[in-house]
């Protein structure tokens, strides 16, 4: 179950520059399919939250660089994560978005199949030529999880979970550590909002701290006619908010320095606002109100995961010119009742006044690199990076700088062009 | 399951502010209103030819792009909720959104900026709106109908299906409640900030 990635279709050098990149990355069909491998499948994807799947049996499906995959509780009580494909002749075993079993059972033909995969009755097994069943269980993802997320890949080799996240774990402690106990959990049920382009549109705009000046101006208009200066309105010129490029293609806006007054000071006044917030007040507890909105630390793990206020925002590509974005809420188990309450319609607030925009200025980039004779997107602002020595190192940066941008493409022209193998375990 | 009996701030015992149990009683409310839909026995004619130039009319405005008139419409106490799928608490699960009166007016005044990339330049619709069912209700009626939403934007379309439940009352049949269920919420739409 060894896959070669084949030859690279195109020469990365030239559409990945230090200042600029080419559009057939975000248009290239065969391009595409190649990154469903070397990137989706190489890499650490994240898949989902333990939370989500709390008892033996519990299960939740996603796709991981288009395959479909099932992240599953076993009886045991260890996560696995496997390819949703019945060994026999390729039927998808769960279609369901979650659930619990206690086997699945193949739809088709019946074989049936433990939550940890293995195979556990076909039905006629007289009839049946392979007796060694092991052969035969579901292929199986390395899965890794760091503060309860689950991280999985088909790389044959992959690096450890730990040492790939490296620099990155510092914003997601922060992001972790903020909750009551260190307890996040991932509610169920995602918004699924999908556009007519490239994944790596999301990517490019994760880190982009200039774009919420003027694509969210209408955002920050609401703020304005309340007397609320959300986050997304300072002036990106001047605040001191950072921008950090880290190692293997990970981001980090850290927002904090730029809003000293708290987070919870740059909500409007969401939908039943007052009588929670009272409570907590009421309660003693009003410095627990900043959980009710998000950390300010933007942290995005390449290729699929951002930490974008109290949401998980996965990015799941469906073809070169389409993608859905799953936009989970998490919640803070450990803290008082109202925080979740909150929680909700502060998640609603920039999914209505700020993801549209967003979504927009996607499809009018994919439309826009549709013209042939226009064949470059520049991403030179901030140049030249400051580059340590070993090029490992962090990259910090004004929130206009680009450098973000520039540090994953360069990631992920050195993964587009390195043959790895990829297996199911 | 209710939000206010399940999770009673403060730890056992303890007694809620009158405001909040408020918030969690309106939430419940709407659970059981969009959970019980399917329960209920055939419509009141009457009530149901009562309903329908109102739900028509609504309709009217929205593809016509007259929020302001649409506003007016609703009560003090409104909301406007669009559940992720039909088995949603709006206290428990995520919502595409859940509007009081304050968050309505705000969501016209944002249609109407220019910088609302999002809805400029705006969707274009055309709801069909069938299967009226109406039943009574405290100070008025509870009607149920299905709705079809073609949208044309940036030269795509898009057509989507589902059903809403109003909750109107008073002389004017105004809009106390209004729960919109669009199944392919759960599968994947392109920018909804249509939908309303």
């Amino acid at each position: 179950m060894t896959a070669d990635s084949g030859t690279a279709p195109a020469d990365f050098d030239y559409l990945v520059q230090p200042h600029r990149v080419h559009r057939r990355i975000y248009t290239d069909p065969q391009i595409f399919e190649l990154e469903m491998t070397r990137v989706f499948a190489a890499s650490w994807c994240y898949v989902g939250h333990e939370s989500e799947i709390p008892a033996p049996g519990d299960f939740r499906t996603t796709t991981l660089g288009l395959r479909p995959v099932l992240m599953t509780r076993g009886r045991d009580g260890a996560v696995n994560v496997l390819l949703n494909r019945c060994t026999h002749r390729g039927t998808v075993l769960a279609a369901e978005a979650s659930g619990c079993a206690k086997r699945f059972v193949c739809p088709y033909h019946g074989w049936t199949f433990a939550p940890d995969g293995q195979l556990v009755a076909i039905p006629f097994p007289a009839d049946h030529a392979v007796e060694d069943h092991s052969t035969l269980s579901l292929g199986r993802l390395a899965t890794a999880t760091y503060r309860g997320f689950v991280f999985a890949t088909l790389n044959a080799e992959p690096e450890p979970l730990d040492c790939w996240l490296g620099e990155a774990r510092e914003a997601f402690d922060a992001i972790v550590d903020r909750h009551p106990g260190g307890d996040i959990a991932v509610m169920g049920s995602p918004h699924l909002l999908e556009f007519v382009g490239n994944w790596k549109l999301s990517w490019d705009n994760a880190a982009d701290g200039l774009h919420a000046t003027f694509a969210h101006e209408s955002y920050n208009t609401l703020g304005e006619m309340v007397d609320t200066e959300t986050v997304l309105a300072r002036d990106p010129g001047t605040t001191p908010m950072v921008s950090k490029a880290l190692r293997n293609g990970h981001m980090v806006v850290d927002q904090r320095p730029g809003i000293p007054q708290g987070p919870w000071a740059t909500m409007r006044r969401v939908p039943y606002r007052e009588p929670l917030e009272n409570a907590l007040i009421d309660a003693g507890d009003e410095s627990l109100l900043d959980l009710a909105t998000g950390s300010m630390i933007n942290l995005s793990l390449f290729p699929n995961l951002l930490f974008v206020g109290n949401q998980l925002l996965v990015i799941e590509p469906v073809a070169v010119d389409r993608t859905r974005l799953q936009l989970w809420l998490t919640s803070a188990p450990g803290a008082p009742p109202e925080i979740d309450l909150l929680r909700l319609r502060v998640d609603e607030d920039f999914v209505n006044f700020g993801t549209p925009d967003d979504l927009d200025m996607f499809e009018r980039v994919q439309r826009g690199l549709s013209i042939p004779e226009m064949e470059w997107i520049d991403m030179s602002r901030g140049l030249p990076d400051s580059a340590a020595p070993d090029g490992d190192a962090t990259i910090y940066g004004p929130i206009t700088s680009e450098a973000p941008q520039r540090r994953y493409l360069a990631h992920y022209a050195k993964l587009m062009t390195t043959p790895t193998a990829t297996r199911a375990l | 399951m209710t939000v206010a009996a399940a999770r009673p701030p403060g730890g056992p015992g303890a007694e809620m502010p009158a405001a909040q149990a408020a918030v969690l009683a309106r939430y419940d409310e709407l659970a059981a209103l969009l959970a019980g839909m399917d329960d209920r026995p055939g419509a009141d004619p009457g009530l149901t030819a009562e309903a329908a130039p109102v739900l028509l009319h609504e309709a009217r405005l929205l593809d016509a792009g007259r929020f302001e008139d649409w506003l007016e419409g609703w009560t003090s106490d409104a909301v406007l909720w669009l559940p992720l799928s039909a088995q949603a608490h709006p206290g428990t699960d995520q919502s595409l959104l859940l509007d009081d009166r304050r968050r309505l007016a705000e969501r016209v005044d944002w249609r109407r900026e220019p910088s609302a990339w999002g809805q400029h330049p705006p969707s274009r619709t055309t709801r069909v709106v069938g299967s009226i069912e109406a039943w009574a209700a405290a100070d008025g009626l509870v009607a149920r109908s299905s709705l079809l939403i073609d949208e044309y934007r940036h030269g795509r379309h898009q057509a989507l299906a589902g059903y809403q439940i109003h909750e109107l009352v008073g002389d004017g049949l105004r809009r106390r409640t209004k729960i919109l269920v669009v199944p392919a919420l759960g599968t994947g739409v392109r920018n909804p900030s249509f939908l309303l």
